[in-house]
């Protein structure tokens, strides 16, 4: 059985209480109505991003914390429990994780030197361009391609569902460099906004996760120097699949967190409300789903901080990782709905902000592999499937 | 410009309170530093910035009379961007405003500040002395609840502006100086320092967090213990508490049926019309 750490040291409380007043008194003040109007602040993003979010594993020779699992775990999950603002923190992860994580692990000294220190800043926000129309859980299947003439390659594709897109300043693209040879054939490549070529249209707005921003990439004859791979031709799955260990474990304590901030206001609620003369919570049929609640939240950051202690030892995790993303997604759509249930009619009121975890968590089965893919990876594992 | 920055911490204003046996029960309350020395904190270091280069001119050293986990606090305030901390190893309930501000003028003997920043007030017992007493015993000029502070190029005087019943008062202090800060004074143009920033500089419309690259320089900085006999002064206080008292619990209210029944209440009951 692998270890679990959950005593934290007095660094890592003093961080985490920083980051909790940080969160409620500067990025969740007003989190509601930017939810209702389905708003991207990039002025918040800058204020959390001066506060050290957009770069928390990010070593510090560039500027970041340099945080392992384990401890950005510990801020995430401080997010989740006192930031309101779930689409904001889903924003900032998938910069992190997917797109600032590859190009530190890519060793790539040329592209990390040109941008990871604006990265770990924030100051360059970035999107990852990964699935499209026709490939998204299978993802190795991708059309686009980065054809070589000469000293440039020419993109072709098309990449949705991509988060921050509409407002990113970097792109990192995968496509095949050879189409023929599927996993091996895919390559990285980082395109700045501006670059000719290449065409963001926003997306429609989304249930869930309102204030983070996406958007359609398309590459139309997009010419890019050699310089603006990264890493070598092939590399490029790798990285991803690295990055996908990462976001699929730090990304999701925001929801271990956030079952933690619905649970204490379900308690809170279940004890003061009254019907019959008594309150609601005295009721069996209530207390048992508060019960439910808690269940799926501790067993949740038991999976969770086991992927994460297994992670930061450098051990196999795959499974680990993929049980924690599973478990996490759908323990948090439960408890969404038994949060809207204890609430009754003020739980589908938008305003009263009970029905934000459900709103965030069902989108959560979906992007960083489907709950279905977390399936096959397991029972890969276990010998089936 | 060297800044000493008096700061205390104070139990979590948004806790309810516990009174047990005459006295406060503090047993499972967290800390925090007193607001309004947090916003001290921010107006010393705004002193010492928007100078040309970017860096930061001056000195900012805060100070805490405590017992030694107030360390928390003092680590905060060095992440905000204070230079170094001092820690007097006290316990609040031996203390009184007057046993503070002679412990401080000790530290301001040791220290010799230009100036002396501090809350107009802790949000704990709410005296509102200490700034006074310390002034009073220094022979300083003393400027209380400012609103804004603007410190001549000079570094010899100070414009403030305090809020009074009739409107703004506008004084001039000459340094070195106590000032005690009101909450306005973390406005976007409410603290500036003419040798370094310009008239057009503006910074956030609140007091700075700690962030986590704070935290992390915090760690290179000196906190430094001491005892209240190493300044060389005598513990006794004047102020005898004899006993702490929770407010008597309001009676329920009654429901009325109608707004006639409601003002003949408050006719013939409360007799308030
Ligand atoms: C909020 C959000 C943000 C996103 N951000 C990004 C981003 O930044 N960058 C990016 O590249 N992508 C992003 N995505 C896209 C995301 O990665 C894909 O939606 C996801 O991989 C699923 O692909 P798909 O939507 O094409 O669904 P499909 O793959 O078409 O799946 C449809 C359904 O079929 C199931 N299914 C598919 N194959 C199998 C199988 N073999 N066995 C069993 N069931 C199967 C799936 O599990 C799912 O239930 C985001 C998605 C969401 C929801």
């Amino acid at each position: 059985m692998a270890p679990i750490e959950l005593d934290v040291s007095p660094a890592q409380v003093e961080r985490i209480e920083a980051v909790a007043r940080f969160a409620r008194e500067r990025l969740s003040p007003g989190a509601r109505e930017r939810d209702a109007r389905g708003e991207f602040s990039r002025a918040l993003w800058d204020e959390a991003a001066r506060f050290g979010l957009a770069g928390l594993p990010i070593p510090e020779t560039w500027g970041g914390s340099g945080l392992d699992a384990v401890e950005t775990m510990q801020v995430v999950e401080t997010l989740g429990r006192t930031c309101e603002d779930g689409g904001l923190v889903f924003s900032l992860c998938a910069h992190m994780f997917a797109s600032a994580v590859p190009i530190w692990r890519s060793k790539d000294a040329k592209q990390q030197g040109l941008y990871l220190a604006d990265i770990a800043a924030g100051s360059l926000l970035c999107a990852n361009g990964t699935t499209e129309p026709e490939a998204g859980s299978d993802i190795y299947a991708m059309k686009a391609t980065a054809r070589r003439v000469g000293d440039d390659y020419i993109l072709d594709g098309t990449k949705c569902f991509i988060t921050n897109a509409p407002v990113a300043d970097l792109f990192l693209i995968y496509a095949k460099t050879d189409p023929s040879a599927g996993f091996l054939g895919i390559s990285a490549f980082l395109l700045p906004r501006a670059t000719a070529g290449l065409r963001v249209v926003p997306e429609h707005h989304k249930s869930g996760l309102r204030t983070s921003p996406w958007g359609t990439i398309y590459l139309e004859d997009c010419k890019v120097p050699v310089t603006a791979r990264m890493g070598p031709e092939g590399a490029g799955a790798a990285l991803f699949g690295e990055s996908m260990i990462w976001e699929r474990c730090c990304l999701f304590a925001y929801y271990v967190g956030a079952m933690e901030r619905s649970l204490r206001r379900c308690i809170e609620y279940a004890r003061d409300r009254k019907q019959f003369g008594k309150p609601i919570g005295k009721n069996q049929s209530i207390a048992n789903r508060i019960v439910d609640m808690k269940i799926r939240l501790e067993t949740c950051r038991l999976l969770l901080y086991r992927a994460g202690e297994l992670h930061r030892q450098g051990r196999r995790c795959e499974d680990a990782v993929a049980m924690c993303k599973l478990w996490i997604s759908e323990c948090a759509v439960a408890s969404g709905l038994d949060a809207i249930q204890i609430f009754g009619g003020t739980g589908v009121v938008t305003d009263a902000g009970v029905d934000a975890l459900l709103r965030d968590a069902v989108p959560a089965q979906v992007f960083s592999g489907t709950s279905e893919m977390q399936r096959m990876i397991i029972a890969r594992t276990l010998g089936v499937g | 410009m060297k800044i000493l920055v008096p700061c205390k911490r104070v139990p979590n204003p948004d806790l309810k309170l516990k009174v047990a046996n005459g006295s406060v029960d503090l047993a499972g309350t967290t800390w925090q530093v007193n607001p309004f020395d947090e916003y001290a904190v921010e107006a010393a270091l705004r002193l010492t910035e928007k100078g040309k280069g970017g860096e930061r001119v001056g000195e900012v050293v805060v100070v805490s009379i405590g017992p030694k986990d107030t360390s928390a606090q003092l680590k905060q305030l060095l992440a905000m961007g204070a230079n170094r901390a001092i820690l007097v190893a006290g316990d609040d309930s031996a203390l009184d405003s007057d046993l503070v501000a002679r412990i401080l003028r000790a530290v301001v003997a040791a220290e010799k500040p230009d100036l002396v920043i501090t809350g107009k007030q802790a949000v704990d017992g709410d005296d509102n002395q200490v700034g006074q007493i310390l002034a009073a015993s220094l022979g300083w000029p003393q400027a209380t609840f400012l609103a804004s502070i603007l410190l001549a190029a000079d570094g010899k005087s100070a414009t403030v502006t305090r809020e009074v019943d009739a409107g703004v008062e506008e004084r001039r202090v000459r340094l070195p100086a106590i000032m005690t800060v009101d909450l306005r004074i973390i406005g976007k143009k409410a603290v500036r320092n003419e040798a370094l920033a310009p008239a057009t500089a503006e910074w956030e419309d609140t007091q700075r967090l700690a962030s986590l690259k704070g935290i992390m320089a915090a760690k290179k900085k000196e906190l430094r213990e001491i005892t209240v006999e190493s300044l060389g002064v005598a513990g006794g206080i004047l102020v005898k508490t004899l006993r702490h008292e929770a407010p008597p619990a309001r009676k329920a209210g009654v429901k009325v049926a109608s707004v006639e029944e409601l003002v003949a209440k408050l006719h013939n009951e409360a007799k308030v019309i």
